[in-house]
């Protein structure tokens, strides 16, 4: 039985994956179904949600189409959650493999630096990190990957610390290939596998981190995200709680879509563990 | 020798204990003669003398009073009982109130006066440093006369409508030979008004008292005013319907709260009481970046700025269009008859063109960084809008957002941007905060000034003309002319003109009875028990 097979008999990965497929088709297609800026000024501010045919979730403060930010702002969320993952994956493997690989004191070194980060709460780091460099789109990605490369690294050395006394390697160094290739090249592929597992947790974290930068009002202000929208939503909780609600039911559709989606990828690959 | 632990003294202490844990959540029924009011910020100095700022006087002005202030129908005497001044503009002759008497006992004098001008308002105020410049020297011919002496001729009228904001007295006896800036008690202030400081608990509230010795007898009719800190606009709302507060001024109360607020049995909206309180939004502009230093760009972002919508959208109708840099309710200087700009698209289309600046194959004439001044959600909103209004004629703007620290570096010290967006105040005379905005040859770093690298030697010279005109209606025609000169040349474009409001239990009464009343003494505030 392959492995999409297995995926599509637990349940939660299948609710996911639906989940997902739907903010990601949303997402692409934003600027097919509304066309040029989320931000432009549509309509009498404050319609309410079904009011008027052309604005179905109604306008903000300023008139501003809330659908059209809604489908835009899913596309900031997964930008940043997606880009915000890969980094931090990237980022924690590399450093992983390096220290699990290499040993000594280079293992020593690297993890003190990884402790260093994982002492300081992830969202403090990247509140310090925007509010001094000030709020754009790639220093927000940054920043939230400051706070979860460490995950991955840990994971990673973990793994690279089993597989490098395994034969292979021993065969590798007796052939002549440079520790680095070895590391990057033979060790680094089979130790990702279970550091990819942890993508979920963090674009899940990585969503939710934005989307708290934003409120703070330490989001990119020319693009629209789901944070800022409930950030604008908030002065106006008592009169018009759907600004505040519509973004929050994207967020927590998303949170959960990427959540689901990971318990179903680990139970398949348990499965299989579990089979062999 | 040791404290002994008795039963007394542990009950003593578990009542004092308890005494400060109730303390601040009285509710105002069952206070009488006690306000509660809200306070969103927490003034790390109480010295009005020193910081002339709204945040300071909400509480400070009710403790340390000034030498006159304004009232619907003019100036009012407060420690000064009149005034005038000589022909030739050099001097100033203050009679004093006789028989008011600081918090601690003493007797206020001339000297006190004259203390609180050399030593304090000219060289160490925010303001009085601009004002004063020319001061030389205070006479006290005897205990209730001071004479202001100045080395340049001084328009009275500047420094009349300058004398509720930057003549608060301090006491001479307490702060002669200490350092003043460290003087404790610009944290604990000690002064003639109707209440007298009693404490502050940091993150909580400052509690102030009757001061029954008040010059005008009778006066204040109420015991105590606690100013609870309340740094969460929402809560503010929260806590004035669970009657835990009697008012909240300087609009904490958020303005889309006000229908509903407005609505609940023993609370009411005032908009009165801020006349001159005014906030002036505008937009500053960078002369130095090419596109701005052109007339034609900057009529056609004026052109671009639908005002009506800015007062309906962000002010919620709380808030007037303007037209120049002297708001309406300031009837004394302001003319309408100035260049206007209405909301006319095609023109302002029309206007870039002729600029010179065509529209590429994407709609885009050029682009520049918009810096929206992070103080009150009402800018931070505008700057949303302008952006959208300026990508209707083909600009396209960047929002940069700053920190407060950060946005006064880079627009006041660094010059780094093209256009942003400030909260300026009229504070009843043009000299003393709006000229500043277009005058040249200010020092970088100064906020709230012209940082924008406008020069017009015409404007240079009528600035300086009218600071040392002594007659009125000359001065008053010189401003006029600024006004007109300003709409036209637009070193800067003033797109509304707003002010605060007060939510208030009905319970109080002699509110908003002048046109600076969260910063008056309150000496007649009433709450109806």
């Amino acid at each position: 039985m392959n492995f999409v097979a297995r995926f599509i008999r637990s349940p939660e990965g299948i609710a996911g994956l639906v989940l997902l497929s739907l903010l990601a088709a949303a997402a692409l297609l934003a600027p097919v179904f509304f066309p040029g800026d989320p931000l432009a000024i549509e309509g009498r501010p404050l319609l309410r949600p079904f009011e008027h045919p052309g604005l179905p979730l109604g306008t903000d403060r300023l008139g501003r189409d809330v659908m059209a930010e809604l489908f835009h702002g899913a596309r900031a969320s997964m930008i940043v959650g997606i880009s915000a993952a890969a980094v931090a994956i990237l980022v924690g493997a590399l450093v992983g493999t390096l220290a699990g690989f290499g040993g000594g004191l280079i293992d020593e070194a690297l993890m003190r630096v990884v402790e260093a980060f994982q002492i300081v709460p992830g969202f403090l780091l990247a509140l310090a990190f925007v509010s001094v460099v000030g709020p754009s789109l790639t220093v927000v990605v940054i920043a939230i990957a400051l706070g979860s490369w460490t995950g991955p690294a840990r994971l990673a050395r973990a793994e690279v610390l089993s597989i490098r006394e395994r034969d292979f390697v021993a065969a590798a160094r007796v052939i002549g290939m440079h520790p680095l290739e070895i590391a990057v090249k033979e060790v680094l592929p089979l130790a990702l596998p279970p550091v990819m597992a942890l993508t979920s947790v963090i674009v899940a974290g990585a969503v939710l981190t934005e989307a708290a930068l934003s409120f703070l009002g330490l989001g990119d202000p020319n693009i629209v995200t789901w944070g800022s929208m409930i950030a604008e939503g908030r002065n106006v909780l008592r009169s018009a709680a759907y600004l505040s609600i519509v973004p929050g039911l994207g967020l927590v559709a998303l949170v959960l879509g990427v959540y689901l989606f990971g318990e179903g990828l680990v139970e398949a690959l348990a499965r299989r563990e579990g089979q062999g | 020798m040791s404290i002994q632990i008795t039963r007394r003294n542990l009950i003593r202490g578990a009542a004092i204990l308890l005494g400060t844990t109730a303390l601040p959540s009285f509710a105002l029924a069952a206070a009488g003669g006690r306000l509660v009011i809200a306070s969103d910020s927490e003034p790390r100095n109480l010295n009005p003398a020193m910081v002339a700022s709204n945040g300071v006087f909400f509480i400070a002005s009710k403790i340390v009073e000034p030498l006159a202030e304004l009232g619907y129908d003019g100036m009012k005497p407060l420690l000064a009982t009149s005034w005038h001044g000589s022909d030739d503009g050099k001097t100033l002759t203050f009679k004093l109130r006789e028989g008011v008497t600081w918090h601690d006992g003493q007797p206020f004098t001339a000297a006190d006066v004259a203390f609180s001008a050399m030593e304090v308002w000219k060289p160490l105020q925010n303001l009085g440093r601009a004002i004063f410049v020319n001061l030389e020297a205070v006479e006290t011919p005897d205990d209730h006369t001071a004479i202001f002496r100045f080395s340049q001729p001084t328009p009275v009228q500047l420094i009349q409508n300058a004398l509720p904001v930057v003549t608060s007295v301090l006491p001479k006896h307490l702060y002669e030979g200490s350092d003043i800036k460290e003087n404790p008690l610009n944290l604990a202030p000690v002064g003639t008004g109707p209440f007298k400081f009693a404490e502050h608990r940091p993150g909580q509230y400052y509690r102030l008292t009757k001061n029954d010795a008040y010059w005008n007898a009778g006066e204040p009719n109420i015991d105590e005013l606690i100013y609870r800190v309340l740094p969460d606009r929402a809560a503010a709302a929260n806590s004035l319907e669970a009657g835990e507060i009697g008012l909240a001024a300087f609009s904490m109360v958020p303005l889309v709260e006000l229908d509903r607020i407005g609505q609940i049995d023993g609370l009411e909206v005032i908009t009165k009481g801020y006349e001159a309180l005014t906030y002036q939004l505008i937009v500053e502009i960078n002369h130095r970046r090419e596109h701005m230093a052109n007339l034609k760009v900057r009529q056609a972002i004026a052109h671009a700025i639908d005002k009506q919508f800015v007062i309906d959208a962000i002010f919620l109708g709380y808030a007037a269009a303007a037209t120049g840099p002297v708001p309406a309710n300031a009837p004394e200087f302001y003319t309408p008859k100035v260049t206007q700009y209405d909301f006319d698209l095609d023109k302002a289309n029309a206007l870039l063109d002729e600029a010179g600046y065509p529209k590429d194959a994407s709609g885009v004439r050029f682009s520049l960084d918009l810096l929206p001044a992070p103080y009150f959600s009402e800018t931070k909103q505008f700057g949303d809008y302008l952006r959208q209004a300026l990508i209707k004629i083909g600009i396209e703007a960047r929002i940069v957002a700053n920190d407060s620290a950060g946005h006064q570096k880079a627009v006041y010290t660094d010059h780094d941007f093209d256009l942003a967006i400030a909260p300026t105040v009229f504070r009843g005379d043009p000299a003393i905060s709006t000229t500043v905005l277009v005058r040249s040859g200010l020092p970088a770093g100064v906020s709230f000034s012209n940082q924008g690298g406008y020069a017009n030697p015409q404007a240079d010279a009528l600035i300086d003309k009218a600071a040392v005109t002594l007659d009125t209606d000359k001065r008053t025609a010189l401003y006029k002319e600024f006004q007109q000169l300003v709409a036209a040349d637009l070193p800067l474009i003033n797109v509304a003109d707003w002010s605060f409001t007060s939510v208030a239990a009905t319970s109080l009464g002699n509110v908003a009875n002048n046109p600076r009343w969260p910063v008056s003494n309150w000496s007649d505030l009433t709450v109806e028990r």
